[in-house]
Formats: C-alpha cells, structure tokens, sequence
C-alpha cells in the first residue's frame, strides 16, 4: 500500500504541470481527492491490513494526501484567485442561496414600535398580571361595583374577586402605589372583554401610559400624544382631541387620527366619519390619585391607552381582527 | 340615542347648521355622533295617489280593481287589501321601484287583470309591522306628489353614543341644551301648564322604601279614547325605531324621549283600592308577569309598584301585565318618578331586562323635573286621546336634597387645562348649559349644576366642563418637562424581544394565540391523570367551551394552528410562541403566570427558501434541538452536555405526548430548562393532523434568571492546527455524540476540538455495528506540531474510545 500511495503522488505530480483552467483543476480534484476518487479508493484498504500495521500505513496516507492538497493549492493559486470555483458559465438568474427567515408577528412588531417611541421620551416600560384584582382593575379605577361604567367592560371572571384584565390601566394603581412621582411609564399587554365578532376578539392588546408631576396639563397631555402619533403615522396626519368618559380620568379624551384609508373624505372603515378612533386618554382623576395616597392638590397627571390590534389593522390595511390569532402563514409571511 | 334633525329643531335654533355642521359640533362636546342619515331614501320614489273608483275583481273575492289618480294620470292597480275604498288617499308604488327589503316593483296581471304598481301597506314601506291593510294617508293629502314630501318625511336621523356619565342627553331636549350652549341660542322648552294650586286627587301614592325612590309623582287622566297615535307622533317614533302602539302608551315614549324622564301608563281601573304603594316584595311574592308577558322571578330587593293588594310594575324596569293599558282602557294614571340607580340595575342584571326606562334610571335621571314631565304629558294625552286631568296630582318626595355648592378655583382650572381663565369666562362657559355660578372671589366660586347633571360633583367634574366647553381643539400643545432620565428597562422584556428575534432569524413565524384554550387539551394531549397541567384556571363565564380554561402550555394553540395551516394547503411550518402559562395557586387567589417558549415545525425543513440549493429534506428532532442550541447559545447560554441530555425510552420526565425514543430534556443547574422531541402519531390525530410534528418548549423565566457568559476574547493562535481523523467500527447502540463528549473530556491539552463528520451502517459492515467517523483538530500555543507530538495524544484516544466503547479502529 505504501507503494501504491507513493505512486499516486508521483501522477499527481505530473498530471498537474499539463493544467491549463479551472475546469481541468476540478477534474483533477475530484479524480484524486474527491470522496469516490483514487486515494479514498486506495485507503477503502487500510480496514483490511492487520492491526499492527494500521497506524503507520494510516500516517502515510494522511501524509499522500497532504501532499496532493498542496499540489491542488498551488496550481489553484497560479490560476488566479477564486477561478477553480467559479463556473465559467454560471446561469446568474438562479436565485441567492438565501435561507427563509421568520417574521414577527404584526402584533408584536406595532407593540414595539409604540413601547419604543415612548421609551426614546423617556418612558419606562413595565408589565403587569393579566389575571387581575377586581380591586385594580376597577375600583382603584373608580369604578365601583353596579357602576353603569361597568357596561363597557364585558369582564371575564375566575372568580368574585379575580379576574382576566379588561384594560392595561389596573397598571396605572399598581405602580402608582409602590412609586411616587415623578413618573413616566408605558404598560404594554394582552386585555380580555367577553366579546367575540368581526371586530372584537375576546383576547386583545393595549398599551397604557401615563405621566405623573406636579403641574401636569391637558396641554402637555395633547403635546406628548401628538408627538407619538406623528411618530408612529407620520408627522402629516391629521389628528383631534375628542371629549369623552373614561372614570379614572377627567377631563377624558378619545384621539382620532384622519382616516388613513380614505384621507378623511368618508369610508366603510371610518363609518363615514373621516376619523378613526386610536387612544384613550385624559387627566388622572383625583379619586385615582387618592386610592394610591397620592395628594391630588400637589400633583396631577395624564394617562392614555392604546388599542395595538387597532393601530396594526391601520398601519397595513387589515379589515378583519381574527386573523391576528389564526396564526395562518399566509397571513404571518406578509410583515 | 336617535332623533331627527327636525326633532331637535323643536327646541333649538340652528342657524343654517347642517347636519354634517351639527354631528361635528355634538362630536366636538363629547356627544358621539355615530351616523347622521337622512331618512327614508328609498321610499323617495314613491308617489300619493287617490283612488278614484274601486270594484270588485271579477275573478276573485278578496281582489279589487282599483283607478288610482297619480296627478294628470290614473291607473289600473289590483289590491287585495280590505280598506281599499273610493276616495282614500293612499300611496303608489310605481312598476321599476324597489321597496324595501329588495321588493321589485313590476307590472304584472293579476287573475286576468292588468296591475300597474302596487298601493302600499305601512309594513310594505318598512314603516312598521302592520300589514292588516294599505296605509290610510290623512285626508286633505294631494296625490301625485312626492310621497315622503307630502308626509314631511324628509329628515336626518341622528345616533349619538352617549357616555355613561350624561344620562341627561338621553332625551332631545338635553342634546338641545348642549347644542344652544355652543351656539349661544336659547334652549325653548315645550310650554307646560302648571296649575299653582293642585287640587286634591283620587287615588294616594306612599313610598314604603324612599331609600330606593327619592320622588314619585303621579296623575290620573279620565275618559281617554285608547287610539292609534295622529301621524305627527307616529312619525317622530318610527323614525327613531319605536313602534307606535297606541296613543297613551305613545305619548310616555315620546315624552321620554323628550326629557329623558321614563313614564308608566297604568290602567287605573285595574288598581285596587285607588293606591300606589312603593315597596320591596312581601313574603308570598316570588313571581310576575310583566307586561311582554313574562314571568319574572322577583328576589327580596326588587323595588315594585304595587296597589292596594299586589305588584302592578318592577319598579323603573317594566310594568306588569295585569295594569296594563289596553284598548279598553278609560282612565289612565300617568307614573313619574325617580328611583335608586344601583337597585334598578340590579333588577334590570338579575331579569336580563335592560329597557329605556331602565337604562336612564341605573344613570341617574332628574329628579327636580318629574312634575314638569309628569303635566307634559298629561296635557298631550288630553290633546291626542281626548279625556280630562283631575285637577290634582300627588307628588311625594322624600328625597329632596339640599342644593350643591362646588368650590372651583380659576386657577387650579387653568393650572389643569393648560390655558388661563378668568373666573368671569369660567361663568360664561358654564351658565350657558343651565349650571348657576357665583363668585365668591377673583379665584373662587360656588357652582351649583342642575339637577339633571348627575355627572357633576367635584371641581375636576367642573374642569372638564370648562375644557370640554372651551374647545379640546382650543387647548394649545406643550411638552412636558421633566427631568433625564435613562431608566432601567425590563430586562425579561429584552429578553424575549431578542429570543423572538433569533427564532425569526431560524425561519420560524412568531405565532400569538388566546391565553384561552379547552379544558379538553389535557385528554387530547394524553397528559397523565395527574399532570400537573391539568389542573387549568377554570373560567367562570367563558364564551364557549371551546375557551374555557386559561392555558398552562403553549402546545395545543400551536398544534391548532398546524392543523390549520394544512388545512390551506401549508404543510411545511416552522412556529414559535413566547406567551404566559397560567398556574393555578387556590381558589380566589392570583395565578402564578409564567412565561415558555414553544416551536413546532412540520414538513420540509427548507421549506422558504430557493429549493434549487436547498433539496427537499423532513424535519426532524435535530431541527429542533438545533433551534434550542442556536437560541440559548445565541441568547449566552452555552450548552454543553450538562445542558443537553438525550434521554432514554425509560426515563422519567418524557412528555406523555413525545415520542420516547426522540425525546430530550435541557438542563440548567439541576433543573429541566425545557424539552424537545417528536409528537406521538396518536397526539395528533386528536388535533387533526396527519404528518410528523417536532416540537420544543423552554421555560423562559428560567432561561432569563441564567448567569449569560459574557464575551472574553482568546488571543489568536499562533501556530497552525493539524486535522487528523479517526473511523472507529462501533456497535450500533453506542451513542456517537457520547464518543465526541469522551474526547471532549479526556483533557488532552493539544485538543483544539472534535467533530462528527459521519456515521455509516450496512454496506460491507457487519450487521449491529456502525462506523463512527470523528475528525480532531490539534493545535498547540507555543510551538508548530511535529506528527511525532500528534501521535502520542492521537493514540491515547484511539485507545480511549476503544477502551470505553469496545470498538475498533477503521481507518485513520
């Protein structure tokens, strides 16, 4: 076997010096070195020779094929950089060798969008429990029991006292009660209301917000709100500060941005108002700041949610809201 | 809360205001106006005609041929309606008009007969269900003319959602009141004639639980002539979705509609001994029937109206059947009064019965205004349905409460809104929607809101008022200051942000699924009896049985999902979800929730990217453990074998769902950090999935607490490395990664690392035996590798492996 590998060399030697391309050096390459070529031919041998023998005939060969490598090397190298692998005649129409890639979920996407406006303004971010107190979901909310306000929340219960959140805004007591100003924080999450159509889906997601000072106003709530629409809209988009009711905040205010469908003339998906309804906000009322000890004459605050479900079937035209947990790759693949 | 534009105008002066002017101004004060629609469009085609002469079809009984005069022309209609009649003013469908509910209007011969059109009943114009005969249009009507025209149809119907805090908009007037205040108008109320004197009454009103009834006022109207309503008060009802009934019970729609105070018409005749009695049920009083005929189940703190002997209403919910006003009804006692919010909605929750009057009581209505209200309506009852008022009322009142008087302070005020106001303009803004206002200094006043603002208790109640008064528009942008900061963010957050991030970067979709599932997964993933996953927080209303539970694994959402997915036609998916599980801790306490990964991947493996250089290849349990690898290395977690462990068809810990002869467990420290493996064929039939599904799941609030290796730069080696590799002929049970490990372990300086590189089986191999391939590299730091160093290491672990794994060398 010895014999043989010397004589392999030897040919290599020879046939290498007649190489004129890069065609005829891979010829070479796979005729010696390739799996099915003439040295693993030859140590395809070695399991039959007697043990004894093994290690030396085995060094031998590593030693014939270290030696016809640098002969390949060499000659790959006279012949220019990269030539031996480069197909002449590539077709450069064949697509990249790109491996597929994932996307994230548009819910999570427009969820970290907002968390991170907010958070270049300073915000904290935090998270709470999605199975809530009746307490912070509602009473340090003031809204107490039998309280009509409780009509526009269709509540999950686990129990008489527990649960499933039917806002982000029980964040609002529980960090109130455990910081004290000044505080800006953002509370990103899943929110639940027994309601399930083409608009509602039972499980959905928010992002609450709020910012506590002394000397607050309902002008640096339209300032900070307006900043984040331009933001996540663009800075052209036009935008109002509607009155409304929310109990844990007075004056309240709902914010409507101009109908990014229709441009503001009047659609099916403004209902033909022009406007779309994107936040929830307003003033944090006393009765909040008394709940968590804080002193409602020293300071004030603005708090506001955010429906993300809403914001993403804006942001990239989708008109129905079950798709988001359908998980159907059809869908995903699109963001 | 609907009325029409011409409604509205009854009580305010618009001033060219249109309707689109008028749904911004509401919108604007924080009345949502929903829609803004004008009215009755489709039935603008329609005509009036006359019938001229009518007779008898010659061919059928129940037809006849009438000549209806439509201005200059007249023609020949066959109805089959029995108030058709010579003389009747009526209204034309005409051949190539569509009703209502896409009813095409041709000419057609009926029996024989020529029919060009159709005279029209009210159901037939969607007008109300009465189809007992064509509608009869009043008298003096003109034919020929533009039917909705004729009849003042033409109008705007107006939604507008209110907010629980304004019961006082549920009524036109209240929507006027904002309205004039914006437009600097005056509010013009119906006049009402308030006699100064009441005289004494027939029947006496007491209120057993004035806790629960703060005023109840009440008036007895004598020989009324029950009725349909004049066209005038039907029209105002239909428009806004009420049917008309009758005349008395009408005008209690209409008058609530009008002042938001909800009225009851009982049938005075039918209550004994001439009395109203407030009060809880008595003992024997379980049930009642109210007036849709129900019965209701009544509980000890259902507030009922009751006469001499028994209940005749649910108080502030519905009336009863027994008192109700029927075509026979003479005498009429008109209800208005005021109950307690929280008892009404209690009533209205407990019976599933939300009503008009039920829905204004549980907000609060005015209770200053029940008299006023109460002589409205009696005074349009004697209008419409004829009949005389007793000259006296009776008007019990146990809940009179002093008037408020609110501090507001004009500069907390402006601190607040952001603006600066005087006191004065703070009067103005205020006054013009009925609040009183006095000044007590340049900062301060008292206010005192009317009684139908139920809303208004506090100052910050009042500085909404001013803010939403002045214009939210108005209010000038500022941004707050506010001290640096760069505050610490949630590092869990951070964390799955990045694991998502790696999972995309792997080919996988980020899936979100309810934190819903069904009790049933348990038994579908055939987890043990006692299986700790098993025991699921329960809901107590849920929507369906489908979610009736909140999810202690991610599996079966996932699992559903690639039963759908294949179900459109995509049967290569590659999913992850990073979610919270919910751990129940006892009844009535919070559960633990907890944060996991889970990936599931089925059908091609390549699946996404050009099949030109990447073949067709199944997934298998090396995709899913390569993706838990490449994520916990990626998010700093090194894992050697005492992360990985391959564990063995016996052991404990495999997942009922796994297949146990691909099942792997990940540690950290000594606990399970997560799994992977194969999903029994069995598993997924229950999830209607046909092919195989790998899967894997993570503990990620373990993951997070790991200590992550921080980066620590090796200088660059020196001298070169030399490869040499070993085939080593093996008995097929013996784990190949475990030889790798073994290598790994001997502590061999120069060993630089060690690879796999194959594994070959059959060919001219002895049967049960394997040839394992491993290729090392060695490399020293302080000199260039003689074969002479090599060797000496290389032999000791050829020895090694054979030494422990009873194999021989192949090849070198």
């Amino acid at each position: 076997m010895e014999e043989e590998l010397q004589r392999l060399v030897a040919a290599a030697r020879t046939e290498v010096e007649n190489i004129g391309g890069p065609a005829q050096l891979e010829e070479f390459r796979v005729r010696y070195l390739g799996r099915k070529g003439l040295l693993s031919g030859i140590l395809r041998g070695l399991g039959a020779l007697p043990a004894a023998d093994k290690p030396r005939l085995g060094a031998k060969a590593n030693e014939a094929k270290a030696a016809i490598e640098e002969l390949y090397a060499a000659k790959n190298a006279a012949l220019g950089p990269g030539q031996a692998n480069f197909r002449p005649v590539a077709d450069l129409s064949l697509p990249g060798r790109r491996p597929a890639h994932g996307r994230q979920h548009p819910i999570s996407r427009v969820m970290a969008e907002t968390c991170a406006i907010f958070a270049a303004m300073g915000f904290d971010i935090a998270e709470g429990p999605n199975v809530e107190l009746d307490y912070y979901n509602f009473e340090a909310l003031n809204i107490p029991a039998h309280h009509p306000a409780r009509d526009m929340h269709d509540t999950f219960y686990i129990s008489d006292s527990i649960l499933l959140r039917t806002h982000t805004s029980p964040m609002q007591a529980r960090i109130m009660e455990r910081q004290e100003p000044p505080l800006r924080v953002v509370a990103p999450g899943q929110v639940y209301r027994c309601d399930s159509d083409i608009t509602h889906t039972p499980m959905f997601h928010q992002v609450e917000g709020f910012l506590v000072d002394e000397d607050v106003s309902f002008s640096d709530l339209k300032g900070v709100l307006t900043l984040f629409v331009n933001k996540m809209f663009g800075s052209g988009v036009g935008l109002r500060f509607r009155p409304s009711f929310f109990p844990f905040t007075e004056p309240s205010a709902e914010v409507d941005i101009a109908c990014v469908i229709c441009g503001g003339k009047g659609c099916r998906v403004c209902k033909q108002t022009g406007w779309l309804e994107i936040l929830g906000s307003g003033l944090i009322d006393p009765a909040v700041f008394e709940k968590v000890g804080y002193d409602p004459k020293r300071y004030s605050g603005f708090a506001f949610g955010l429906g993300v479900e809403r914001v993403a079937m804006l942001t990239y035209g989708i008109d129905d809201i079950r798709l988001f947990y359908e998980n159907d790759l059809r869908f995903l693949s699109q963001f | 809360m609907k009325f029409t534009f011409d409604w509205l105008r009854d009580y305010v002066a618009v001033n060219g205001c249109d309707a689109a002017r008028i749904t911004d101004i509401l919108t604007m004060l924080g009345l949502e106006v929903d829609s803004a629609a004008a009215l009755y469009e489709d039935l603008a085609p329609l005509r009036t005609g006359r019938i001229v002469a009518a007779s008898k079809h010659p061919d059928a009984d129940n037809l006849q041929v009438c000549q209806v005069k439509i201005g200059a022309e007249t023609h020949t209609i066959v109805c089959g309606a029995p108030n058709a009649r010579k003389g009747l003013a009526v209204v034309v469908a005409m051949p190539g008009t569509t009703l209502p509910g896409d009813m095409k209007i041709k000419k057609a011969k009926v029996r024989g007969i020529e029919s060009a059109g159709m005279i029209c009943s009210e159901r037939e114009l969607g007008l109300s269900h009465d189809h007992s005969g064509i509608m009869e249009l009043p008298d003096g009507t003109e034919d020929g003319q533009v039917f909705i025209d004729a009849l003042g149809m033409r109008d705007t119907l107006f939604e507008v959602e209110l907010t629980p805090n304004r019961p006082d908009c549920a009524a036109v007037i209240g929507i006027a009141r904002e309205l004039a205040g914006k437009l600097a108008e005056p509010l013009c109320l119906p006049a009402v004639a308030m006699p100064d004197n009441p005289g004494s009454a027939s029947f006496s009103v007491t209120i057993e639980a004035p806790e629960l009834c703060p005023r109840y006022s009440a008036r007895l109207v004598k020989g009324v002539k029950i009725a349909p309503s004049p066209w005038w008060l039907r029209k105002r009802l239909m428009a806004i979705g009420l049917r008309p009934i009758n005349n008395v019970v009408d005008i209690t729609n209409y008058v609530m509609m009008e002042y938001g105070q909800p009225l009851h018409a009982f049938d005075f005749d039918t209550l004994a001994g001439s009395r109203i009695i407030v009060r809880a049920p008595g003992d024997v009083e379980k049930h009642f029937v109210t007036l849709d005929g129900s019965e209701r189940a009544l509980d000890d703190q259902t507030l009922l109206i009751c006469d001499g002997e028994k209940p005749v209403a649910l108080a502030g919910v519905m009336g009863g059947l027994n008192s109700e006003v029927t075509a026979k009804t003479v005498n009429v006692l008109l209800e208005s009064a005021c109950f307690a919010p929280v008892s009404i909605r209690k009533t209205a929750r407990l019976l599933g019965l939300v009503s008009d009057a039920s829905w204004r009581f549980e907000r609060g209505v005015d209770v200053e205004n029940t008299i006023t209200v109460l002589n409205r309506a009696a005074a349009l009852l004697v209008e419409v349905a004829g009949g005389s008022q007793e000259a006296g009322w009776i008007d019990v009142y146990p809940g009179k409460k002093q008037p408020l008087a609110i501090p507001i302070s004009a500069a907390r005020t402006s601190r607040l809104i952001g603006v600066r106001f005087s006191s004065e303009e703070i009067i103005s803004l205020l006054t013009g929607i009925g609040i009183v206002c006095k000044k007590i200094d340049d900062d301060l006043l008292h206010v005192t809101p009317p009684a139908f603002r139920v809303d208004l208790e506090r100052e910050a109640d009042l500085v909404e008022e001013v803010a939403r008064l002045y214009g939210y528009d108005a209010i000038p942008m500022r941004q707050p200051l506010a001290a640096l900061s760069y505050p610490d963010q949630d590092l869990a957050r951070e964390k799955r942000l990045r694991a998502a991030a790696i999972m995309t970067s792997l080919g996988y979709h980020e899936a979100i699924n309810y934190s819903f599932t069904t009790s049933k997964f348990g038994d579908m993933l055939s987890l043990a009896a006692d299986d700790a996953r098993r025991r699921a927080v329960r809901l107590r209303n849920p929507l369906s049985e489908e979610m009736d539970c909140l999810r202690s694994m991610l599996l079966p959402g996932l699992l559903e999902n690639i039963r759908r997915n294949i179900s459109y036609q995509n049967t290569s998916i590659k999913l992850f979800e990073i979610g919270k599980v919910f751990v129940p801790k006892g009844q009535d306490v919070q559960p633990d929730e907890k944060v996991v990964l889970s990936g599931v991947l089925t059908g091609n493996s390549f699946s996404g990217a050009p099949p030109l250089h990447f073949p067709e290849r199944a997934v298998d349990i090396f995709d899913a453990r390569g993706a838990v690898e490449f994520l916990l290395e990626e998010m700093g977690i090194p894992c050697g074998a005492d992360v990985i462990r391959v564990i063995h068809p016996f052991d404990d810990g495999i997942d009922s769902f796994a297949e146990p002869e691909t099942a792997l467990i990940f540690f950290a420290g000594g606990a399970v950090l997560g799994k992977a493996g194969m999903i029994k064929p069995a598993v997924l039939r229950a999830f209607g999935v046909k092919q195989d599904v790998a899967f894997f799941t993570l503990d990620f609030d373990a993951l997070c607490a790991l200590p992550v290796k921080k980066a620590q730069f090796a200088p660059l080696p020196a001298y070169p490395a030399v490869t040499r590799d070993i085939a080593l002929l093996v008995a097929d049970r013996v784990a190949a990664g475990d030889m790798v490990e073994a290598v790994r372990a001997s502590g061999e300086k120069l060993i630089e690392s060690v690879a796999l590189f194959d594994i070959f089986r059959g060919g001219s191999l002895p049967p049960g035996t394997k040839s394992v391939a491993l290729s090392i590299t060695y490399r020293s730091a302080s000199k260039t590798l003689t074969e002479k160093n090599i060797n000496k290491t290389h032999e000791k672990i050829v020895r090694l492996l054979t030494d422990t794994f009873g194999g021989s060398l192949r090849a070198a």
